[in-house]
C-alpha cells in the first residue's frame, strides 16, 4: 500500500477519535459546570484542569468570558483540536484516498463536515450543545461501525485502527490527568466526569459496585484488560495492529513503533497500582502519553517517511555503481 | 409525449444526420434500424426510469468530474444520453487505417524533429513552427525514447462534415481524457438495452485497460522482471481525478501523486509500507510543465524533483514521452498531410479541416477580413477555451480576437465553419438532432491498436458546436456494428 494512502487513514481515524473524545469531555464538564460553578472565576477555574490536559488553553484566552470556551472548543476553525477542525482534517483526509474508502464511510464523513460548513451544527447549538455533542458523538460511533463492517480488514484497515487505538489511549491519558492535580484531592464529582467521559460508568459500577476511590477509577482505565478504552486495552491493539502490518510475530519486534508499543505494553502489564499511586498519578500518566507520541512518531517514520529505507538503499545505489565503473575500466 | 410522436416530429434541418436520410420522408439508416425501433417502442417511463439508472450508476462509480470555480469544486456527472451513435464497420475500418496512418506520422515527425530534424531541412514543416511551438522541449533534441515510441496515447478528434466525411479536428497528443467515460457508457447501455444491444452484434471496448497496460509494459527500461507502472496523477483537486482512479483500478496499477515519488541515484522509487519500489514505467496525466520541478517549472508541487534527470538516463520511462506538445499544437496540424506524405509516401486517409495559419501575411489578411464566417482558436489550448466562432460572435468579440491576433499571430489558426454531423439525442423538448463529434483513443505500444468507436461528445445546446464538458457537453456510447 502507498504510504500516503495508510498516512491518510491513520490520521482520518485519529481525529474522528478526537472529535469524539473532545465531545465526550465537553458533554461531561458542561454539566458539572452547572452544579459547581456559578461564577465567572469559578467558571474559568473550573474549566482550568481540563484545558491543561487537552492542550486547549487557546480556548479560553485572557479577556475572553469563560462562557466561551464550549463554542470555542467546538466551532473554532483556526485551533487544530476543536470539533469542526477534527472533523474537516479527517474528511480532507478521507478525500486524499476516497476510491480506497466505502462509499458510505465517504457519505458519513461528508455529512458530517458539510453540517458544520452549513451552520446548521450552529443552529442546534442555539438549542443546546447537548444535542450537538450527541451527534458528533453518534457520527463516530456510525464511522467505526462502518469501517469495521464495510471495509476488507487488510491493511488499509489495520492503519485506520492504529489511529483509532493510540488516539483513544491518549484520550484516556487526558482524561485521567483531570484527575492529578497538585493541590487538591479529587472530589466525587471529579471521578464521575473522569468515568463518564470515558463512557466507563457502568462498567466501573459492574465492577466495583459503586465504590467511588481515585484508586479504582485510575486502576480501571490504566489496567483494565477488557474494557475497549483503557490504556492497556488500546495499547494491546495497537500491538497487534502493527503486528499483522509487518507480519513479525507477537513478542518480536522489527521497528522501533513495535518495540515501544511492546515495551510500554509490558509496563502496563506488569505494574502494581499501589507502586503508580505512591509516586503520583502523573509521572505514569508522563510516562505513558510521551510513549505514545513516539510511537505515533515512529508510525510515521517506519511506513511513511522511511529514513532508513532511503539511507541504505542510497547506499546500495552507489556501491552498485562503484562496482559498474569498476568493471568499466 | 411518447418517443414515437416525437419522432415523426424529427427534423434534419438540412445537416448530415446520423441517423436518418431525409428523401421524401424521414428514414433511418439501415445500421441504425433496430435503435430506430426500439425507439418507436420506448414509452417515456422506461426513458425516465434508464436514465435515473445512468446517472446514479455514474454517481456510484464516481465517474465524476470536478467544476472549478465552486467552493472547494463540486462533483458533476458528466452528461449521458441514451441514444447511441452507431458506425458501420465498413466506416470504421476507414477510419481505423487513417487514423492509425496518422500516429506512425505524427511518431516519425517527433521522433525527427528531436533527432536530425530531416523534415525542416527538406523544407516541408519551417523550423520556425517547430522551435516556436510553446511545448517543443529542447531538453528531448538527442534522446531516444524507449520503442521510439512518443505518442502512446493519442485521442483524436473527429467530426464529420455536411456530407458526412470523417475530418481530423485535433489532435490531442498530451494528456487526451475520455476514456473512462468511453468504458462506462458502454457498460450503462449494456444494462439499459440488453436486447438491442445484443441483437446488433457491437463491438466490444473491455479491452482498452489491458491494451494500455500492455503499451506501458512494452516501455519498461529493466526487462528482469513484471514492470512496475504507475499513473502519475495530479491529486484530487484535478478536473479529471476520477478518470485516473478509474483507469489504476481497471489496470491494476498505484495511482500515485508526485510525493508518492522519490528520485534516487536517477532512478524513480515510490514510498510504500512495504518499502521503496523502483518504479519502470509512469503513464503521467500531468502536463510536462509539472513533471519535474527542478527542471521545468519551479514552482509547482505536483512533480518529482529529479524526474527527468531518471528519464533522460533511460531509468524510467513516461507516457506519453516528454514534448509531444509540439504535434498538438495547431500550427503543427496544418502540417500533418504533408508529413504523412513525406514519412510514408502515401496520402492521408483522414483529412483535415482547412486551416489559415495567422503567421502567414497572405492567411492573416484573409482571416482578418473574414472573421464573421471562421472559427479562430488558439494555438495551443485545449478543452474549447481560447475559441471564436464568428458566426456566434459579437463584434466585440471579434475586434478583440483581431487584437489577439496582430499581437501573436503565431498562436491563432482559423478554420471555415464545419456544420458538424447532428445525431437525434434526448432533450427537454423531445428528441432533437445536436451536433456531436468522435474521439477515438489510439494507442500504440508494440502495435498501435484503437478500441473500435471513441467517445462520442455532443452539444446539448441547441445549435452550439462546442462539445467540451466544460462548455456545456454531453457523452453518448458509440457502437461499431460487426454485419454492416
Amino acid at each position: 500500500m502507498l504510504s500516503r494512502v495508510a498516512d491518510n487513514l491513520y490520521w482520518m481515524a485519529r481525529h474522528i477519535e478526537r472529535a469524539e473524545g473532545m465531545s465526550r469531555m465537553i458533554q461531561v464538564r458542561q454539566g458539572l459546570a452547572l452544579e459547581y460553578a456559578h461564577n465567572e472565576e469559578q467558571l474559568e477555574l473550573f474549566w482550568e484542569p481540563l484545558l491543561k490536559a487537552l492542550c486547549a488553553e487557546w480556548a479560553c484566552e485572557s479577556g475572553e468570558p469563560a462562557g466561551r470556551v464550549v463554542r470555542n472548543l467546538i466551532f473554532s476553525e483556526a485551533a487544530s483540536g476543536s470539533i469542526f477542525s477534527s472533523i474537516s482534517l479527517a474528511r480532507e483526509n478521507a478525500r486524499m484516498v476516497r476510491d480506497q474508502l466505502s462509499e458510505e464511510l465517504w457519505v458519513e464523513l461528508n455529512n458530517a463536515y458539510l453540517f458544520f460548513r452549513s451552520g446548521e451544527a450552529e443552529d442546534l447549538y442555539r438549542q443546546g450543545s447537548h444535542q450537538l455533542l450527541e451527534k458528533v458523538i453518534r457520527f463516530s460511533l456510525v464511522f467505526q461501525g462502518l469501517s469495521d463492517a464495510a471495509i476488507p480488514h487488510t491493511e488499509g484497515w489495520r492503519f485506520l485502527s492504529l489511529g483509532k487505538y493510540l488516539e483513544r489511549a491518549d484520550l484516556t491519558c487526558r482524561m485521567l490527568n483531570t484527575l492529578n492535580l497538585p493541590a487538591k484531592r479529587p472530589t466525587r464529582a471529579d471521578l464521575m466526569s473522569v468515568l463518564r467521559g470515558c463512557v466507563a460508568l457502568s462498567a466501573y459500577r459492574e465492577k466495583f459496585h459503586g465504590n467511588l476511590s481515585l484508586r479504582n477509577v485510575a486502576g480501571f482505565l490504566l489496567f483494565s484488560k477488557s474494557f475497549p478504552r483503557s490504556v492497556r486495552f488500546c495499547l494491546e491493539h495497537t500491538d497487534r495492529n502493527l503486528h499483522a502490518i509487518s507480519e513479525v510475530p507477537a513478542g518480536n519486534f522489527s521497528n522501533e513503533a513495535e518495540r515501544l508499543t511492546g515495551a510500554a505494553l509490558a509496563r502496563v502489564n506488569f505494574t502494581d497500582l499501589d507502586n503508580v499511586l505512591e509516586k503520583g498519578l502523573g509521572e505514569i500518566l508522563l510516562e505513558l502519553q510521551s510513549t505514545l507520541t513516539k510511537i505515533g512518531q515512529e508510525v510515521f517514520e517506519t511506513y511513511v517517511l522511511l529514513p532508513s529505507e532511503i539511507k541504505s538503499l542510497e547506499k546500495r545505489l552507489l556501491v552498485e555503481r562503484q562496482e559498474q565503473a569498476s568493471q568499466q575500466q | 409525449m411518447n418517443t414515437s410522436a416525437q419522432l415523426l416530429e424529427y427534423a434534419v434541418e438540412g445537416f448530415f444526420d446520423e441517423m436518418f436520410v431525409e428523401d421524401g420522408g424521414l428514414r433511418a439508416r439501415p445500421h441504425y434500424q433496430m435503435i430506430h425501433d426500439r425507439l418507436n417502442r420506448l414509452t417515456q417511463e422506461e426513458i425516465m426510469e434508464r436514465r435515473q439508472q445512468a446517472d446514479s450508476s455514474f454517481l456510484e462509480r464516481g465517474i465524476t468530474f470536478t467544476v472549478y470555480g465552486e467552493e472547494g469544486g463540486t462533483e458533476r456527472i458528466f452528461p449521458f444520453d441514451l441514444i447511441p451513435r452507431v458506425i458501420p464497420e465498413s466506416e470504421w475500418r476507414v477510419v481505423e487505417s487513417g487514423l492509425k496512418q496518422r500516429i506512425i506520422a505524427l511518431n516519425l515527425f517527433l521522433n525527427d524533429v528531436y533527432h536530425e530534424g530531416k523534415i525542416i531541412k527538406d523544407g516541408v514543416v519551417p523550423e520556425e513552427v517547430v522551435r516556436s511551438s510553446r511545448h517543443f522541449r529542447p531538453d528531448m533534441s538527442g534522446f531516444s525514447v524507449p520503442r521510439e515510441v512518443y505518442l502512446h496515447v493519442c485521442g483524436t478528434d473527429l467530426i464529420r462534415d455536411d456530407q458526412g466525411n470523417y475530418l481530423v479536428l485535433e489532435d490531442n497528443a498530451r494528456c487526451p481524457s475520455g476514456a473512462s467515460y468511453l468504458l462506462e457508457n458502454r457498460e450503462i447501455m449494456k444494462r439499459a438495452f440488453p436486447q438491442t444491444f445484443g441483437g446488433m452484434s457491437v463491438r466490444p471496448v473491455e479491452a482498452y485497460p489491458d491494451l494500455l497496460l500492455r503499451a506501458l509494459e512494452y516501455l519498461a527500461p529493466r526487462d528482469s522482471q513484471k514492470p512496475v507502472c504507475v499513473l502519475l496523477s495530479p491529486g484530487v483537486y484535478n478536473s479529471a481525478y476520477f478518470e485516473h482512479t478509474f483507469l489504476a483500478r481497471q489496470m491494476g496499477i498505484e495511482i500515485v501523486e508526485g510525493k508518492d515519488l522519490i528520485c534516487l541515484d536517477s532512478r524513480i522509487f515510490m514510498r510504500t509500507t512495504r518499502g521503496l519500489v523502483q518504479v519502470d514505467v509512469i503513464y503521467r496525466r500531468l502536463d510536462d510543465d509539472f513533471l519535474d520541478p527542478s527542471f521545468f517549472r519551479k514552482d509547482s508541487l505536483l512533480g518529482v524533483p529529479g524526474l527527468m534527470n531518471a528519464y533522460l538516463s533511460g531509468n524510467v520511462s513516461l507516457a506519453n514521452a516528454v514534448g509531444t506538445g509540439v504535434a498538438d499544437d495547431k500550427v503543427t496540424y496544418a502540417y500533418v498531410p504533408d508529413m504523412i506524405r513525406y514519412y510514408l509516401n502515401e496520402d492521408a486517409i483522414l483529412q483535415n479541416v482547412p486551416t489559415y495559419l495567422c503567421w502567414r501575411d497572405a492567411d492573416r489578411s484573409h482571416v482578418l477580413e473574414n472573421l464573421e464566417k471562421l472559427v479562430v482558436k488558439a494555438a495551443n489550448e485545449s478543452g474549447g477555451y481560447g475559441m471564436l466562432i464568428g458566426s456566434d460572435s459579437t463584434s466585440e468579440q471579434r475586434e478583440n480576437f483581431a487584437r489577439l491576433i496582430r499581437a501573436n499571430p503565431r498562436e491563432y489558426v482559423a478554420q471555415p465553419i464545419v456544420s458538424l454531423s447532428r445525431h437525434p439525442t434526448f432533450c427537454q423538448e423531445g428528441i432533437c438532432g445536436r451536433h456531436v463529434d468522435l474521439r477515438p483513443f489510439v494507442l500504440y505500444g508494440e502495435d498501435v491498436e484503437i478500441v473500435p468507436g471513441g467517445l462520442t461528445r455532443v452539444a446539448l445546446r441547441q445549435g452550439s458546436l462546442v462539445v467540451n464538458s466544460s462548455q456545456g457537453g454531453g457523452s453518448k456510447d458509440t457502437w461499431v456494428l460487426k454485419d454492416f
